[in-house]
């Protein structure tokens, strides 16, 4: 019986000291902060752009995508050292596939990640009244050869709310449109929007060179 | 002692001079009994036959041999199987979508080429230029497959070896121009057509007619690729040409097709198939099942003992016959919707009125009455019939109160207070798993016999790669393209025949009407998704809109009206649902128009160019 005892007791203690080889302690790093231009966060669609990561030094080479939030901002768990961030296509702004920038990780790192939108909206204001959405917004032209094709007003009942999930879309004319010049719009809420207390309004802009808009921060509007 | 030491001593040495004697090859190399050797192979016709099935085994598709799972990823369905694959309802198009690398193929189809040359000494030159254009064949279809999902790809018609010399970038080719992937289909396919002597009259082998089938169809997406992709504002390209065709070498490649389809409608061994004695609709489904349909140009034929799910897996769930299964692939509302009425007008169905009031209808399947026979033959709909017994779906009842119509619904065959059908044995259920959740089955490809939804015994229908209901298609677009008068006549034929439209129903044809007569024709049939790539509308109509009738599925369920009294009673009336279980609108992103390369093998080849957006 004792013998028994002694041969569980290794056993265990086998089991224990193999753990420690075969465990690696998780990454305690974080890099974190927003996807900016001149300073202010490029809003984009939810579970849309990704950014990726990439680390020299290693024979296989392997991306670490970067998923960012709706308001631009991202945040990764990673180990300490120096990565290289690739800004991809398939986004409201230029892909810079060969201009890397070189990060170094170390403990809770901050990053603001500098892209050039091909169009931006700015000075966006939204009044209600009486079921009645009036939107002010400034389009701005950023890339030089940059095509336009599409203005839109999202009208959604949460704070996701972006060209893939909303409860209400205006096209705006974009003949109509003149680059740093204030545009203005107004559009009647649908029924359904109507009877609620508060809705989300964001306004995109997207170049035909992509899918992605580029997004104003939602902004919540009182109708009660 | 010591004399029987030198003896063995001598008997030892005669031993070993034996061996070292002998010709090694006569004593020492024997045939293996256990494997079987290059030079049996090769000079053995039913042995190279036997290594044949195993490739035409392996023609790769994406939505097709069957696959029920990933046809519902698409807008013409929505899966209503068990719950834990509810995630095809919900899918997100990664950038690896649909991607396909398999150059192991590719390699064993090489290396049998090589080894043909190699070691065969006994086939005839007959033989072997059928083994060698099959095996070329099955080589172009496989590039086909990779230049669809991939755009240009690493050409390698060669046996890749190592000269152990350190240095790997022998061995790494570089990827071709996606037009010259093309150009090198085409090309194999006039080396190789005449080349089919043994293989004339069969379905299930390659021959002449199945290779054009092949140059028709890949010429037609090469075409298109190059007329499209630079109609967008901003064409999805490289600078080396790995993605892209340039938009002048679309007519060289419409031409090709419509050769090829010309040729193969011109032979007499093939026609649309249309027996007298039954319906369109039911003539449209036998299509499929009765292997002696002249239409079918290149199948993938079962058997006993080589069977398929398919029937198990999308019968009518009161038609089950296993303990499990059935309901998985659904047809979608804007499918049933696309085929148009036979008068030619517009498909959409009438279920209410101008001021959105509902149509009362006398019999459930009056709603689809007179609608292409197509749709008959690829959906079970509310009041058709399956296995020569009517189905029952019916999803509750309609109860006047207030001014309105008040639905209730119970359990799957459950009836009502007035002792009538409550929601009939085959739904549809909302969020429920194995019972539609749109309203419609499949009956394209489904078996009518019961036995054939039967574990383990399963179903045994085939599988048709190529048929000529595609290749009028094809001729159709392509002569469109080419702005030739003939386009016309050819879409107008497979409307007569397989739909059931009057002689010449089209009296002017768009692009629009060519793709939706390939989104009714050819629906299921592994054509929809690159369909859609090639004429390069995937982002549209799978734009990610929770308000898009086609990026989302929906259905449309049939209720009896209970109205005691009213003229109304006992009728049917129809709603428009958007089944809880269908959770994201399809979303196709520019990135999923050629899928990324494994990063496992962009490492292991350096010269290889990413495709865009990955």
């Amino acid at each position: 019986m004792k013998r028994y005892y002694l041969f569980i007791a290794l056993l265990i203690g086998i089991i224990f000291t193999g753990c420690e080889y075969d465990n690696f302690d998780e990454p305690k790093s974080t890099l974190s902060g927003s996807v900016v231009y001149e300073g202010n966060p490029v809003g984009i669609r939810n579970n849309g752009p990704q950014l990726e990561l990439w680390q020299d030094g290693y024979q296989l080479r392997y991306a670490i995508p970067v998923y960012i939030a709706q308001d631009g901002t991202y945040s990764v768990s990673l180990f300490d050292g120096e990565y290289k961030l690739v800004r991809k296509a398939g986004a409201p702004w230029e892909p810079q596939l060969s201009d890397t920038i070189t990060i170094n990780v170390k403990g809770n790192t901050v990053y603001d990640v500098p892209v050039k939108p091909y169009f931006t909206i700015s000075k966006e204001s939204f009044q209600h009244a009486s079921g009645k959405i009036t939107a002010n917004f400034t389009v701005n032209k950023i890339v030089e050869n940059a095509n336009l094709a599409q203005v839109r007003l999202f009208i959604g009942h949460s704070v996701l709310t972006d060209q893939n999930k909303k409860e209400q879309v205006v096209d705006v004319d974009i003949s109509g449109i003149i680059f740093g010049q204030q545009s203005s719009l107004s559009v009647n809420l649908s029924e359904s929007l109507k009877k609620l207390d508060e809705v989300f309004i964001r306004v995109g802009v997207r170049a035909n060179v992509t899918n992605e808009f580029y997004y104003t921060q939602v902004q919540k509007i009182s109708l009660k | 002692m010591k004399k029987i030491h030198i003896y063995y001593l001598s008997i030892l040495l005669v031993v070993a001079g034996a061996f070292a004697g002998c010709n090694e090859d006569d004593w020492l190399q024997r045939t293996p009994k256990d494997r079987i050797t290059d030079e049996q192979l090769w000079n053995d016709p039913n042995m190279i036959l036997g290594l044949l099935a195993n490739y035409y085994d392996r023609l790769p598709q994406l939505a097709g041999v069957f696959n029920t799972g990933t046809n519902t990823e698409f807008d013409d369905a929505m899966w209503s199987g068990h719950v834990d694959q509810n995630w095809r309802n919900d899918i997100n198009y990664g950038d690896d979508y649909a991607r396909y690398w398999d150059y192991t193929f590719i390699r064993d189809i090489n290396l049998s080429l090589e080894n043909m040359e190699k070691y065969s000494v006994k086939l005839t030159d007959v033989q072997k230029n059928q083994f060698n254009a099959e095996l070329r064949f099955i080589r172009a279809f496989v590039y086909f497959e990779l230049v669809k999902r991939m755009g240009g790809v690493p050409l390698i018609t060669t046996q890749l070896i190592y000269d152990g010399s350190g240095d790997p970038s022998s061995l790494q080719i570089p990827r071709a121009k996606e037009s010259e992937v093309y150009d090198f289909i085409y090309d194999e396919i006039q080396a190789i057509k005449d080349n089919f002597t043994i293989t004339e009259k069969s379905r299930t082998r390659a021959n002449k007619f199945v290779a054009l089938a092949l140059q028709s169809r890949a010429m037609l997406y090469a075409g298109s690729i190059a007329k499209y992709n630079n109609l967008m504002s901003a064409p999805i390209s490289t600078p080396g040409g790995e993605v892209g065709i340039p938009a002048n070498k679309a007519a060289e490649y419409y031409q090709k097709s419509l050769s090829a389809s010309k040729e193969i409608i011109a032979n007499p061994e093939y026609e649309l198939y249309n027996p007298g004695g039954s319906s369109k609709g039911e003539n449209f489904y036998k299509l499929f099942m009765d292997k002696n349909a002249k239409e079918v140009i290149f199948a993938k034929d079962f058997m006993t003992g080589k069977v398929h799910g398919f029937t198990y897996d999308n019968v009518v769930r009161s038609f089950r016959s296993d303990i499990e299964g059935s309901s998985m692939l659904t047809p979608s509302l804007s499918l049933v919707e696309s085929y148009e009425y036979l008068d030619g007008s517009d498909g959409r169905l009438k279920d209410k009125d101008s001021e959105g009031n509902y149509i009362v209808y006398d019999n459930m399947s009056d709603i689809f009455a007179n609608k292409d026979a197509r749709l008959y033959g690829t959906v079970v709909y509310p009041g058709s019939q399956f296995r020569n017994m009517p189905v029952n779906i019916q999803a509750g009842v309609a109860i006047w109160e207030d001014g309105g119509y008040k639905f209730r619904i119970g359990n799957l065959g459950t009836t009502y207070e007035d002792g009538k059908v409550l929601t009939g044995f085959d739904g549809p259920k909302d969020d429920d798993q194995y019972v539609s959740n749109t309203g419609f089955y499949l009956r394209k490809f489904v078996s009518e016999n019961p036995q054939d939804g039967v574990r383990p015994s399963l179903a045994s229908n085939w599988w048709t790669w190529f048929r000529l209901g595609e290749i009028y298609l094809n001729a159709g677009e392509a002569a469109f393209e080419l702005g030739d008068a003939s386009a016309l006549g050819y879409i107008n034929k497979v409307r007569e025949v397989h739909g059931g439209f009057p002689a010449n129903s089209l009296t002017t044809l768009t692009i629009e009407i060519i793709q939706n007569e390939r989104r009714v024709e050819l629906a299921f049939e592994d054509h929809r998704y690159f369909d859609l790539k090639r004429w390069r509308i995937a982002d549209k109509v799978w734009n990610g809109q929770d308000s898009d009738p086609n990026a989302v599925v929906h259905g449309l369920y049939p209720y009896r009206i209970s109205r005691p009294g009213h003229a109304d009673d006992g009728k049917y009336i129809f709603e428009r649902v958007r089944p809880t279980r269908f959770k994201r609108a399809r979303f196709f992103r520019m990135a999923n128009y050629y899928s990324s390369i494994s990063p496992t093998v962009l490492n292991n080849n350096p010269k290889l160019v990413k495709n865009p957006f990955h």
